[in-house]
C-alpha cells in the first residue's frame, strides 16, 4: 500500500512474462525513450512466449501476485515462427481455468509487443495496473489456495 | 553456495535513480548472498578488469550483475566469466537501466522495484548448472537440387571456392526454363549467348572438376541434419556415356520411333533418343526408354550402330541406381510452374486452336522450337493479329491472389519480338494490372507501348473474356462495350507462376514446410527469403516465390554465401547449449512435442519409441517444454525450477 493524497492507494504485484526478441526489446525501447511508468509490473525474460507454461501464471499467483501478463510478439513475428500462437491459445485455454476457480480474467492479460512498440507497452502497464487495482487484491482464501495449488501442480 | 552481487552504477545512469544503499540492505540478507559490489561502468574495459579479478578472488558459485539490459551486456559479461574461470551460464543478469532506472519516478520506488528484480535472480541463479557449447565436424560440401540460372550459381558460387558440389538435376538438360527461351527481358539479351558461359563453366571450366552433375536424377530421401547430411539421390539411366559421346547427333536420326517432344510442350515430335533441343548441354543423347522399340522386346540397335565412335558409348544396360552423398548442406532450386489456364476453360487453352500459354509461345519464338523461331497459325498462315492476355490466373481471389511480377515484362518481350519477326503485325494487349518494376523495366514497357500497332486494353475480371473460335480466326469477348469482339489469329496466356508438383513432393522428401501459397517457406520474408526453418536447407530462386533471373541469381548467390560463411571446411559446428531435452524416464509418449518444434528437432528415438532433441536444429525456445504434460522436457538456463524461483523471489 502506498500514500497519495493521504489516501491509501493499494499497490498490486503484477509478473510479467516477457520474451526475449519483441516484447522484453519494446520494454527496452520504452526505457531508451525514457518513458514513465508504474513499477508493479516484474519482469521475468523468457525466450519466446510459447515457453510460458501455465504453471508459471499459476505459480504466480500462489506467490503472491495480484496479476500476470504474458507479453508475446505480433502474430506472424514470431523469431521461433509460431510460439506466439501456442501462447495466445494456452492463454485462452488458461482464463477458462482461472475462471473456475473464481480468479478475474482481467487479472492475467496477454498482448503483443513489438521491439519499436516502446509507447504501446508503457500504456498496458499503465492500464495492468490500474485495472487490477480496481479489481483490488487477490482473494487468494476463496481463491484457489497456495496448497492447492502445490497439490495441482 | 556463494553468490556474489554486481551493481552497476552505468556512470549516473543507474546510481541518479536507484540507491544501492538501500538496495545493498534488502538484498545483502539474502541467503547465500555472500557480498554485493558496487562499480562505476561495469562494461568499461576497468569495469571488466575488476570484474575479471574480483571473480578471481571470490571464487563465487553463482554471480548476479545488476546493469543495463541483457540485450546490451550479457554476452559482454558471459565474456569475463569464461575469461576468470568461471562458467558464463552461473551468471544472472538483471535490467534495472533500461526497466527500472530510467521509467520508475523517485528513488524509493526506483529502488524497491530494483531489489525485486534482485531478489528474483539470486534465487533463480542458485538453479542454473554449467553449460558447455558442444561442436561436432561438419561436411563442407554441398549438393544442390536443380540447375536452372539460381541453382547453377549457387554450384559455380560453392565450387570456385574448391568444395565439393553434387549438383542433381531431374531433366536430361541443365540450364532451367531460360534455356527453352530465345531471348530475355528486359534488355531482349539472347538467351543461350546469356546461358552458355554459365553452362560451360559447370561443365568444363576451371572448376568443373568440383562439381559432380548428376542428369536425369532426384532426390528420394534426406537424413541427418545442418553439417551431416545423407543424401540418396536416384538416377536414371541415359543410355548414353556423358563422358565419351561426342554430341553428333548421329544416333538420331536413324531411330525409327516418333514420340510428342515434352520440351516444345507436344507441338511436334522428337525420337526416342534425342536431345532435349538442338544445342541442349550436355549435348549428350538420352533414350526415352518407355518409347524405345527395345522396351516392347524388339532387338533393335540402330542407334548404336550409327555412333561413329563404335560400341560402348550407346549403353542398353545402363540401370537405375540409387547414390548416396555425404553434405554439409542442401541448396534447394527447382523453380516454379504456370498456373493451368485451362482450368478457366473460357480462356480456350488446349480446346482452341492457336491459343498458347506463354511457355508455349517462347518454343513457338524459338529458333530451336517446333517451328525453328517462325509465327504461323495451325492451318499454316501468317498471323496478322495475336492477341496476348496478361494476368490468368493472378490477382484474383478465384485463383491466386498474388502478381507473378514477371508476365507484364515477358509480354513486352513478346511484343517486340513478334513486332521484329512480322513487322507490322497488330498486337492486343489485355491486361488486369501492368506491373514493371526495376531499372531497366520502364524502358520495355515504352518499347511495347511506342509499337503503333499495339493496343492497350484494361480488363476488369478475367471470367468476362470469352475466346472462341469463330472458323477461320479467334473471337475474344471482353465484356467492355467499347471493344466488343477482338478478331485474332493467335491468342498468348501469360499464366500466374505457381508453386510446380516437384515443391510439394521435396518438402515432404526434405522435411521443409511450405507457405501459404504453396512454395517452399522462408525463414524471413525480407532478412532471410533464403533459409528455410531446417538449418542447413537453403531455397533459391522461383521455388521461393516468382521472381525474375536476376533475382533468381541473386537467391542462389546468396544461399552460396551462407554455405560459404558457415560450413567452413576443418571448422567444427558450434551447438549453442540453450536447448531442450528429454527425460526418457517421464516421457509418457504423446509425442506433443514432435508436432509442435516449429525446427522439426525433436525426433522420435527408433530403439527408445520416445522423442530425443537433436542439439543441432533445436534453437531453444522452448514451445515444446511448456507443452509437455508430463513435465519430461526441459531446457537449458530456462529450467521450470530456475523460472518458478524467479518468480517466488520477485514477489518475495
Ligand atoms: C514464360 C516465361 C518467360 C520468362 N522470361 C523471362 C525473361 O525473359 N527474363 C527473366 O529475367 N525472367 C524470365 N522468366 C522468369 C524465369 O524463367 C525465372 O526467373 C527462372 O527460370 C528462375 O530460375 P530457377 O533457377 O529458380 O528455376 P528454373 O529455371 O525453373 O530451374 C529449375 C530447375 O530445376 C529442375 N528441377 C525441377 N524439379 C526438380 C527435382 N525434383 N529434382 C531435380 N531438379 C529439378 C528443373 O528441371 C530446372 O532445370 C520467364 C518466366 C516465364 C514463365
Amino acid at each position: 500500500m502506498s500514500e497519495d493524497d493521504g489516501r491509501v492507494v493499494f499497490e498490486p504485484k503484477i509478473v510479467g512474462f516477457l520474451c526475449n526478441w519483441c516484447s522484453y526489446a519494446g520494454a527496452d525501447k520504452a526505457g531508451g525513450l525514457q518513458r514513465s511508468y508504474p513499477p508493479n509490473v516484474n519482469i521475468i525474460r523468457v525466450m519466446c512466449s510459447g515457453r510460458v507454461d501455465p504453471q508459471f501464471v499459476l505459480k504466480a499467483y500462489s506467490a503472491g501476485a495480484d496479476g500476470v501478463l504474458i507479453l508475446a510478439c505480433h502474430l506472424g513475428d514470431c523469431h521461433y515462427k509460431e510460439g506466439n500462437y501456442h501462447a495466445m491459445q494456452r492463454h485462452r485455454m488458461l482464463l477458462r481455468i482461472l475462471s473456475e476457480h473464481g480468479i478475474e480474467n482481467e487479472r492475467c492479460r496477454f498482448d503483443y509487443v513489438s521491439a519499436a512498440d516502446g509507447d504501446k507497452f508503457v500504456k498496458i502497464m499503465n492500464e495492468m495496473v490500474y485495472t487490477i487495482r480496481e479489481l483490488g487484491p487477490m482473494d487468494r482464501l476463496n481463491c484457489w489456495s497456495d496448497n492447492k495449488l502445490k497439490q495441482g501442480g | 553456495m556463494k553468490i556474489g552481487v554486481y551493481f552497476c552504477n552505468c556512470a549516473s545512469n543507474i546510481s541518479d535513480k536507484v540507491d544501492s544503499q538501500r538496495v545493498r540492505a534488502v538484498v545483502g540478507s539474502l541467503e547465500d548472498v555472500a557480498y554485493f559490489k558496487t562499480n562505476e561502468l561495469m562494461c568499461s574495459e576497468d569495469g571488466k578488469k575488476f570484474l575479471h579479478d574480483d571473480i578471481l578472488e571470490e571464487r563465487p558459485d553463482r554471480i548476479v550483475i545488476a546493469a543495463c539490459s541483457p540485450r546490451d551486456h550479457e554476452k559482454t559479461f558471459m565474456r569475463v566469466l569464461s575469461g576468470a574461470e568461471m562458467n558464463p551460464y552461473l551468471m544472472q543478469m538483471v535490467n534495472i537501466r533500461e526497466q527500472v532506472a530510467w521509467v520508475t519516478e523517485g528513488v524509493g520506488r526506483a529502488s524497491t522495484k530494483a531489489s525485486s528484480l534482485i531478489k528474483g535472480a539470486v534465487s533463480r541463479v542458485r538453479f542454473h548448472k554449467p553449460l558447455h557449447r558442444k561442436s561436432i565436424d561438419m561436411s563442407p560440401d554441398v549438393m544442390v537440387i536443380g540447375a536452372g540460372p539460381a541453382g547453377l550459381k549457387a554450384a559455380l558460387t560453392i565450387a570456385e571456392t574448391g568444395r565439393k558440389v553434387t549438383l542433381v538435376e531431374k531433366r536430361p538438360v541443365i540450364g532451367g526454363q531460360p534455356a527453352l527461351y530465345e531471348e530475355v527481358f528486359p534488355n531482349l539479351e539472347c538467351a543461350p549467348c546469356m546461358l552458355e558461359p554459365i553452362l560451360n563453366d559447370v561443365l568444363h571450366g576451371e572448376y568443373a572438376g568440383n562439381i559432380e552433375l548428376l542428369t536425369l536424377s532426384e532426390v528420394v530421401e534426406l537424413n541427418g541434419f545442418y553439417g551431416n547430411f545423407i543424401a540418396k539421390i536416384r538416377k536414371t539411366p541415359r543410355y548414353a556415356d556423358l563422358n565419351q559421346c561426342i554430341g553428333c547427333g548421329d544416333c538420331i536420326g536413324v531411330c525409327p520411333v516418333d514420340v510428342k517432344n515434352e520440351f516444345n510442350n507436344g507441338m511436334d515430335n522428337r525420337k526416342a533418343i534425342s536431345l532435349s533441343f538442338a544445342g541442349a548441354l550436355p549435348n549428350v543423347p538420352f533414350i526415352d526408354m518407355k518409347a524405345c522399340l527395345r522396351a516392347k522386346g524388339e532387338d533393335c540397335r540402330l542407334c548404336e550402330q550409327a555412333c561413329p565412335l563404335g560400341e560402348g558409348i550407346i549403353r542398353y544396360d545402363d540401370e537405375e541406381t540409387i547414390v548416396e552423398r555425404h553434405v554439409g548442406a542442401v541448396i534447394v532450386a527447382v523453380g516454379a510452374s504456370l498456373f493451368d489456364a485451362g482450368l478457366i476453360p473460357k480462356l480456350g487453352a488446349g480446346t482452341v486452336a492457336d491459343v498458347y500459354t506463354s511457355f508455349e509461345f517462347e518454343r513457338l519464338l524459338s529458333s530451336t522450337g517446333p517451328t525453328g523461331g517462325k509465327l504461323r497459325t495451325r492451318s499454316g498462315r501468317t498471323p496478322e493479329t495475336i492477341a496476348i492476355v496478361h494476368c490468368v490466373g493472378s490477382l484474383d481471389s478465384n485463383h491466386n491472389e498474388h502478381c507473378s511480377g514477371i508476365c507484364c515484362l515477358n509480354a513486352f518481350k513478346f511484343n517486340v519480338m513478334i513486332e521484329h519477326r512480322l513487322p507490322g503485325i497488330q498486337i492486343h494487349h489485355l491486361y488486369k494490372e501492368l506491373v514493371y518494376p526495376g531499372k531497366e523495366e520502364y524502358a520495355l514497357y515504352q518499347r511495347a507501348l511506342s509499337n503503333p500497332n499495339a493496343v492497350f486494353t484494361r480488363y476488369s475480371d478475367i471470367d468476362t473474356i470469352e475466346i472462341t473460335s469463330t472458323g477461320d480466326c479467334i473471337g475474344i469477348k471482353t465484356g467492355l462495350p467499347e471493344t466488343g469482339v477482338i478478331r485474332a489469329d493467335m491468342v498468348v496466356l501469360c499464366p500466374a507462376v505457381v508453386p510446380s508438383k516437384d515443391i510439394g513432393e521435396l518438402s515432404r522428401v526434405l522435411d521443409i514446410t511450405e507457405d501459404m501459397y504453396g512454395f517452399f517457406e522462408e525463414l524471413h520474408g525480407r532478412l532471410d527469403s533464403v533459409r528455410t526453418k531446417v538449418r542447413g536447407i537453403y531455397i533459391s530462386g522461383a521455388c521461393q516465390s516468382p521472381v525474375n533471373i536476376a533475382q533468381a541469381v541473386n537467391q542462389g548467390q546468396a544461399a552460396a554465401g551462407y554455405v560459404l560463411s558457415g560450413l567452413i571446411a576443418g571448422k567444427q559446428l558450434e551447438i549453442e547449449p540453450l536447448t531442450a531435452s528429454v527425460d526418457k524416464d517421464r516421457c509418457s509418449g504423446c509425442r506433443v512435442c514432435l508436432f509442435l518444434c516449429p525446427y522439426k528437432a525433436v525426433f522420435l528415438d527408433a530403439e527408445t519409441q520416445r522423442p530425443s532433441v537433436n542439439e543441432v536444429l533445436c534453437q531453444g525456445c522452448g514451445i515444446c517444454v511448456a507443452a509437455c504434460p508430463s513435465g519430461a522436457m526441459s531446457s537449458n538456463h530456462f529450467t521450470n525450477d530456475a523460472i518458478f524461483a524467479e518468480i517466488e523471489g520477485v514477489l518475495k
